[in-house]
């Protein structure tokens, strides 16, 4: 069971690929209102669409563990 | 520790609410209970709000209730395109529905998202929507020319996204409620008062909302990819 805790703590670190990809969307995301803050409306959706996939892999790896820990 | 563990295991099971006696006996799942719930709430609120809808003078909440329904379609219109039409009534459903369901943690009773079969049967039902869709407005041939987009070589790739696409969907959905789910739990095992009201306004609420309008956008964006024409 202890291996299967590091395994757990393992995936979950897929968290850090979901937290720099949302950061940097976001902060893209920003920018471009700041300079064009009439196409808003597309960026926002597009920011969302970029958000969801990346947070996908946080799931992914969420998912995982929980498995690791539960199942296993 | 070992306590909490157990307490959370109990907790994470699909429980049965109650068992019908035919057939050999058939499983409500707590789920199930929960969406009859839902879908009557619903019914009294559309048979509340839809009452003596006026052409002239209308009302504050039919004012209310139209902006609403403008607001949806003219966000399916954007992202599908002329066939918008027949798609608008299907998503505002499953907004509806998934949002009450992600929020219904609030008043005590368990999410039905929290079980991975309603969120799986959610994602099948886009899956069907999207590929439906495709072959519905490009005809047989058409709808299979649409997997070879951009180019030829992407075939495989379109073709994994088949089966991809609703696994995905289903595990965000599922994965988000049951993340804040544990969270919460967590929290008021170990502080029972006042810090869980706090942290619940962001959990059961903020997130499930957006996780609401992830899943109806992502299934928008995904049918109006299929069938619009290239410009």
């Amino acid at each position: 069971m202890s291996i299967g805790i590091i395994a757990a703590g393992i995936a979950v670190l897929t968290g850090v690929g979901a937290g720099v990809g949302i950061g940097i969307a976001t902060g893209k995301a920003s920018e471009a209102i700041a300079r064009q803050p009439e196409a808003s409306g597309k960026i926002n959706s597009a920011l969302l669409l970029g958000c969801a996939l990346a947070e996908g892999t946080a799931i992914f790896g969420f998912i995982t563990a929980l498995l690791i820990i539960f199942m296993g | 520790m070992e306590a909490f563990k157990q307490f959370l295991l109990e907790e994470l099971e699909n429980k049965t609410a109650f068992t019908l006696d035919w057939f050999g006996g058939i499983a409500i799942s707590q789920a199930v209970v929960v969406t009859w719930i839902i879908m009557a709430i619903w019914m009294v609120i559309t048979l509340f709000v839809t009452r003596n809808l006026k052409v002239r003078n209308p009302g504050k909440l039919q004012v209310a209730l139209e902006s609403c329904v403008t607001f949806l379609n003219g966000f399916v219109k954007d992202n599908i395109g002329e066939h918008w039409r027949s798609f608008a009534p299907y998503l505002g459903t499953v907004a509806l529905y998934i949002g009450l369901s992600n929020v219904i943690g609030i008043f005590g009773l368990t999410p039905p998202t929290k079980n991975i079969n309603v969120t799986a049967a959610l994602a099948l039902m886009s899956m069907v929507l999207i590929y439906g869709a495709q072959f519905r407005y490009n005809g047989l041939l058409g709808g299979m020319k649409r997997f070879a987009e951009p180019m030829a070589l992407l075939v495989p790739i379109n073709l994994m996204e088949v089966a991809i696409r609703p696994l995905a969907l289903c595990m965000r959905l599922f994965g988000n409620v049951l993340g804040a789910f544990i969270i919460m739990e967590m929290l008021k095992y170990l502080v029972p008062a006042v810090l869980p009201a706090v942290f619940s306004l962001y959990f059961d609420l903020f997130d499930g909302l957006i996780q609401t309008v992830v899943f109806v956008f992502l299934t928008t964006l995904f049918a109006g990819e299929g069938i619009r024409k290239e410009e």
